[in-house]
């Protein structure tokens, strides 16, 4: 198949409708979860369910869009961090396409893996735009590090790894249990659900 | 004709108005940001390249009448984010040499407060850059502008549709939350509690709004959504040739300080 038919086909009209839905998700969730009071976010649970239904490139479309839209609508500073929540869903529809969804162990993994990878991106900009500062509490752990004289960079590493990992492998496990959970008339639209359901 | 305000903008930054930034094109708004936000980390001389464009979209807000609640919004984003950024880097920075005081057992250091200084005139005229488009152009007149720039219809439709979907689903979660309450749902307490909480909370929203995926797809379907030929617009936006030259000229300048960014970088760092 070549790109041009691969692209039709990953963008038809029901995949931009579920992308749509998608990013309203990011949106809605982070403030549901907020109720609970969890060291967790939960913000791109959205873009997840959509890079394991229809793939990489629409997951990484729907993340990057929902941190534009929030820039937009709430919060300017959002959408400095839209490359992470691209890669977040890119590497998520990789892991699916590559069979690393069809077990619940398989989902912890790839929520590691999304982790590393987000950090990649997560990790320059939080140091050169931010000078390393979130204005949460893991601003503490990145003090404690420099005082005990580490580089900004490797400060850096440890808090957005640490911060990410959790949230990251509760967001797989959540999303792969969703859509296992969906009925198969649905999924069976999607040509790419069957990595994760086969 | 002008573009008429659209009613919905609740739970959006944009302020309804008439003022000289609100009657821009939106493409004009969106040039000036990106172009201001080039300049801002990559011009030359450091904080003084972030601060001129910080102050330009001010002395703008200040202008269409919503420079207070640009200072407002600005300030509440980012003085948390200040004063920890202050404290990190003044006590803490690993480029420290210069002491300049003593606090008890603390030194705080110079290098680390100018970088503190750096890093937050930026923060602040990027937010300010980004404010002058956010605060005076709705969401759904800047989607039109880009599709009449040349974005594609299924982009438009997925930058412009979750702005509509948002209200509906934010009283779905509500409803939600209030119904699993009702049925005992613990979402306070322990750790543990508030972790079972969670999939029967995330869950119904999640597969309720799936399932109406398909209707949605349907309803594009039928009203021509992928059909290849040329759809018009309701409303007109308000381009003239100025703002045109202006957006070329606004792109031009943003090249030139870049390179002489550029410039200055090598230039400091022989």
């Amino acid at each position: 198949m070549s790109l041009k038919e691969q692209l039709k086909k990953d963008f038809s009209t029901i995949t931009l409708a579920l992308m749509a839905v998608g990013i309203v998700l990011n949106l809605v969730l982070g403030q549901t979860v907020s109720l609970l009071k969890l060291p967790i976010f939960l913000d791109s649970i959205g873009t997840v369910i959509v890079a394991l239904l229809a793939g990489p490139w629409a997951g990484g479309l729907t993340g990057l869009l929902s941190n534009l839209i929030w820039g937009m609508i709430s919060d300017p500073v959002a959408a400095a961090f839209a490359p992470v929540a691209m890669i977040i869903g890119i590497v998520a529809g990789l892991c699916a396409k590559y069979g690393l969804f069809k077990a619940w162990w398989q989902a912890v993994i790839s929520g590691v893996l999304i982790t590393l990878a987000l950090s990649l991106v997560a990790i320059p900009i939080r140091v050169y735009m931010f000078g390393g500062v979130t204005g949460s509490g893991a601003d503490f752990v990145t003090a404690y590090l420099l005082a005990t004289g580490q580089s900004l960079f490797s400060s850096v590493i440890t808090t957005v790894i640490g911060n990410n990992l959790v949230d990251k492998i509760v967001t797989a496990l959540l999303a792969w249990g969703i859509v296992k959970g969906l009925p198969k008339r649905f999924t069976s639209r999607f040509s790419r659900a069957d990595k994760v359901t086969g | 004709m002008t573009a008429s305000p659209t009613p919905s903008h609740s739970g959006t930054l944009y302020q309804p108005g008439a003022s000289f930034l609100h009657r821009l094109h939106p493409l004009t708004k969106l040039t000036f940001s990106l172009c201001a936000l080039v300049v801002i980390f990559s011009g030359p001389g450091g904080w003084l390249s972030a601060l001129l464009p910080g102050l330009l979209a001010l002395s703008l807000l200040w202008r269409a009448g919503l420079g207070r609640l640009a200072a407002r919004l600005s300030f509440r984003l980012l003085a948390w984010l200040a004063v920890i950024m202050f404290g990190i880097h003044g006590f803490f920075g690993p480029d420290n040499q210069t002491i300049l005081f003593n606090l008890g057992p603390l030194e705080v250091g110079q290098e680390g407060i100018e970088f503190a200084f750096l890093i937050t005139i930026r923060l602040a005229a990027m937010l300010l850059v980004s404010l002058t488009l956010v605060l005076t152009t709705h969401p759904s007149h800047l989607v039109q502008a880009l599709t009449e720039f040349g974005l594609p219809g299924g982009l438009a439709y997925l930058l412009g549709s979750p702005l509509l979907l948002l209200p509906q689903m934010v009283v779905r979660a509500q409803a939600i939350h209030a119904v699993q309450q009702a049925r005992g749902l613990e979402t306070q307490g322990n750790l543990l509690q508030r972790m079972r909480a969670l999939f029967p909370l995330v869950a119904p929203l999640v597969f309720s709004t799936l399932v109406d995926v398909e209707e949605r797809s349907l309803a594009l379907e039928v009203r021509g959504f992928s059909a290849p030929t040329r759809k018009t617009f309701l409303n007109e936006l308000v381009d003239t040739r100025s703002q045109r030259l202006a957006r070329r000229g606004l792109i031009a300048l943003s090249i030139v300080t870049f390179l002489l960014g550029v410039g200055w970088r090598l230039y400091a760092s022989s």
